[in-house]
């Protein structure tokens, strides 16, 4: 199991296309994904959960992933949030 | 992929919910409107649904997005023309016709089942605006 801690710095947060971006990301890997921020936590394959907990720019969240590819499912979602997800 | 058919009374508001949840969904995914009728007027046409239907299918079903009243009626009828292979692995979603539709297209888009990806929408009805 590892676990990196992110900041949402694109402007529109985990919402709609970023959500969605995401969750697409998580699905490409076999590990299990699970997001946390505060006290919320949600399946980071789960569109539903993802754009359920609303989460907005500056959101600090904590990525935990379980599973064969771990490592390298941290670092292609670590890659997509650094990256704004191409808001530029 | 399980492809999306996108059925309103008016054309315009199928297009752009087939608009803009073609922002959220991968490569090859189908997500096809049906909306209005044959001269261009308000309603729903259960042969333009089936040929939706017919052009959203890549072999793993397809799921029906629906707005109000008759969509349903006429979806139902569309499924009905279907040729009896397709008609198995179709399914109208009882979901917000927006909302329901971009969370379908992400599900399908990572490759989920019909029966999954019908669920996601349905549950698309419990998201809240704030």
């Amino acid at each position: 199991m590892t676990k990196i801690e992110l900041v949402l710095t694109n402007a529109a947060g985990l919402h709609a296309r970023p959500a969605a971006q995401f969750v697409q990301k998580a699905s490409s890997y076999a590990s299990k994904v699970t997001l946390l921020a505060g006290t919320k936590t949600a399946d980071a394959k789960s569109i539903l959960a993802i754009m359920g907990l609303g989460l907005g720019q500056g959101t600090k969240i904590e990525l935990t992933a379980d599973g064969p590819d771990e490592t390298a499912c941290l670092a292609g979602l670590q890659a997509l949030v650094e990256s704004n997800f191409g808001e530029g | 992929m399980v492809g999306i058919v996108v059925v309103s009374h008016s054309a315009k508001v199928a297009e752009g919910i087939c608009e803009l949840a073609g922002q959220m969904a991968a490569p090859g995914q189908k997500i096809i409107a049906a909306g209005g009728i044959a001269d261009g007027g308000i309603g729903t046409d259960a042969f333009k649904i089936q040929a939706a239907i017919e052009e959203a299918n890549t072999g793993d079903g397809v799921l029906v997005m629906v707005d109000l009243g008759s969509a349903v009626m006429s979806a139902e009828l569309a499924i009905d023309m279907l040729v009896d292979e397709l008609k198995d692995r179709v399914a109208i979603a009882d979901a917000p016709i927006l909302e329901g539709t971009v969370a379908a297209v992400v599900d399908a888009s990572i490759g989920q089942p019909l029966v999954s990806v019908a669920a996601t929408a349905a549950g698309a009805r419990e998201l809240r605006k704030r």
